[in-house]
């Protein structure tokens, strides 16, 4: 058929219909208020070019579409199942058959096997629809828990995401908040003043600042859309496509050859004395890209997916230069939340312990640190991907156990020569095992000091904790990365 | 006013700076003391110490301040 017969074909009416309907649907709406991209735009800086296809590009509510764009596309080559609210339609609210169709593409990524992400710009529920609306809202979040299982879930907040299109984030896996636009809030600032009086603008009720730093519902905070697309897929490069599938594999490297050169010297010899855990993750991981989830919120333990051996791995750690790596509500909230993540996806979790303990005192048992740090031994616990852990310097109490000890379930556990592992640090534990020898004695601070350096030698020295069988064995810093390395090569020998 | 604060409940341990001291950010002002850990308390941004609201020895609560910083950054 020659180019001229194709002209021709093309007049013809049915043709020329389905010219115009295409034209029609996919005409560029001008994005309203702030926003820079439109719904499809958004979509195709997310995907490696070209690779969009929308599913049921000619369905329709009222003439203007469903309101949400929906498809799937490539992202490095490998294949993920996009949702993007359309706040020209509507607002973007969510109807009865935006709800179906985003249930549809849910569906598509929980059968097949695809990471699944949410593009958030919506007011919520499509108020004339009334309870259909709420009835598709309820099968989206149903769609939600159902993923958890099954495929990566990343919300990114692009716009005023209020009820619904708040809530669905919270059951997926990561969210993502574009700073100054991205907003989520179970009502608005309007309907704040009117219901209980109070007057806070978006930004307070649901900015990227009060959720990425405070309240700990959001992740990461990106400056602008680019940077939240970007983000997430540097996110999904860790991540295999679902629970079962083959890692995402780089090329090996070593650590920063300064980065391994400094290992020895990064802690410091005294328990008390701060240092940045960062400086440890770089002498062990491959050097290269890592991604910190949560790094403004409960900055205290540090939550990353890095890499050992060119495989994605999960890393938790306690941070001693924030809040002196003590473990809280927030902390234990924090670290749990990603070993269960690691867990779902067969992620390896690494954690490297130097904690002080669970922080006491009426605020956080007001907080409920107990219910809290209960959630982290049992993510441990639960934990079917494999876990490794290294005790750099001190472990505490309670915090000892909650920071992947063997007792949990760790598959393995090292401790560095230097290590103190004990039921408490030795001030408190020689004021309380030797309290009339301390009454009596001419110089009772004398006395704690020197009973204080020998129970940190005879009782906390990891060498009771090897010979018994407790921790694996004792180790120096430089041989950390051999260890994790041996033992992951093993642990998931015949896994991808 | 730029407030340096407490960011965990802790035993006031060192107070590094004084009054009218000038400061840049990320020095040190404050040393306090808790879970058996020295946390520092670092500048957020730079100027004059103002006013130094707690004694040494004193129990802070997370979020109270510990230095006031005043004025331009840097001398």
């Amino acid at each position: 058929m020659t180019q001229l017969d194709l002209a021709a074909l093309d007049a013809t009416a049915h043709r020329a219909s389905l010219t115009q309907r295409r034209r029609q649907r996919n005409a560029r709406v001008e994005p309203r208020g702030a926003r820079e991209h439109t719904a499809r735009e958004r979509v195709e800086m997310l995907v490696d070019a070209g690779s969009f296809v929308e599913i049921a590009p000619l369905r329709t509510a009222d003439g203007q579409g469903t309101g949400v764009v929906t498809g799937w596309g490539l992202v490095e080559g490998r294949g993920v199942v996009v949702i993007a609210h359309d706040a020209a339609v509507a607002s973007g609210a969510i109807g009865a058959v935006f709800a179906d169709a985003v249930v549809k593409a849910q569906r598509l990524g929980i059968d097949r096997g695809f990471p699944i992400v949410y593009l958030n710009d919506s007011g919520g529920a499509r108020v004339p629809d009334g309870v259909f609306a709420l009835h598709g809202c309820g099968e989206i979040f149903t769609q939600n828990v159902l993923a958890q299982r099954r495929v990566p879930q990343i919300s990114v907040i692009l716009g005023p995401c209020a009820g619904a299109a708040a809530y669905s984030p919270a059951l997926t896996d990561w969210t993502i908040m574009v700073k100054g636009h991205g907003h989520m809030f179970l009502t608005g600032p309007d309907i704040v003043k009117a219901a209980t009086g109070e007057d806070a603008t978006a930004d307070e009720i649901g900015g990227s600042q009060l959720h990425t730093v405070k309240s700990g519902v959001a992740h990461l905070e990106v400056p602008d859309e680019a940077a939240a697309l970007a983000e997430t897929r540097r996110l999904l490069s860790f991540l295999p496509s679902h629970a079962g599938a083959p890692m995402p594999f780089t090329e090996p490297v070593g650590p920063a050859p300064e980065a391994a050169d400094a290992l020895p010297f990064v802690v410091p010899e005294k328990a008390s004395v701060v240092f940045d855990m960062n400086r440890v993750l770089d002498g062990v991981l491959d050097e290269g890209e890592r991604f910190e989830l949560m790094p403004q919120h409960a900055r205290s333990v540090l939550t990353v997916l890095g890499r050992l051996d060119g495989r994605p791995v999960g890393i938790i750690a306690n941070q001693p230069g924030a809040r002196g790596g003590i473990l809280d509500s927030a902390a234990s909230v924090k670290a749990a939340r990603f070993v269960e993540f690691c867990s779902r996806f067969g992620l390896p979790v690494l954690t490297f312990v130097d904690v002080p303990g669970f922080l006491p005192g009426t605020v956080e048992e007001g907080r409920g640190v107990i219910t809290h740090g209960a959630k982290l031994l049992k993510a441990y616990i639960e934990s079917s991907a494999p876990v490794l852990t290294v005790v750099v310097r001190k472990a505490y109490g309670g915090a000892y156990i909650a920071m992947g000890a063997k007792s949990l379930g760790a598959d393995f556990q090292w401790a560095w020569s230097n290590a103190e592992i004990a039921v408490m640090g030795p001030g408190g534990a020689v004021t309380l095992l030797h309290r009339r020898a301390l009454a009596a004695a001419d110089d009772p601070i004398a006395l704690r000091d020197e009973l204080a350096a020998e129970y940190r030698e005879e009782v906390a020295r990891p060498y009771i904790a090897a010979e018994s069988g407790i921790v694996d064995d004792v180790i120096v810093p430089e041989e950390t990365r051999g260890r994790l390395s041996d033992a992951l090569r093993m642990l998931t020998a015949g896994q991808g | 006013m730029i407030a340096a604060r407490a960011d965990i409940v802790a035993n006031v341990w060192k107070i590094v700076v004084r009054e009218g001291d000038p400061v840049n950010a990320g020095d040190e002002l404050a040393v306090l003391e808790s879970m058996k850990m020295e946390i520092p308390v670092i500048a957020p941004s730079g100027g004059y110490v103002v006013r130094i609201p707690v004694d040494e020895g004193q129990i802070v609560q997370e979020g109270d301040v510990v230095v006031e910083i005043d004025g331009t950054p840097g001398v």
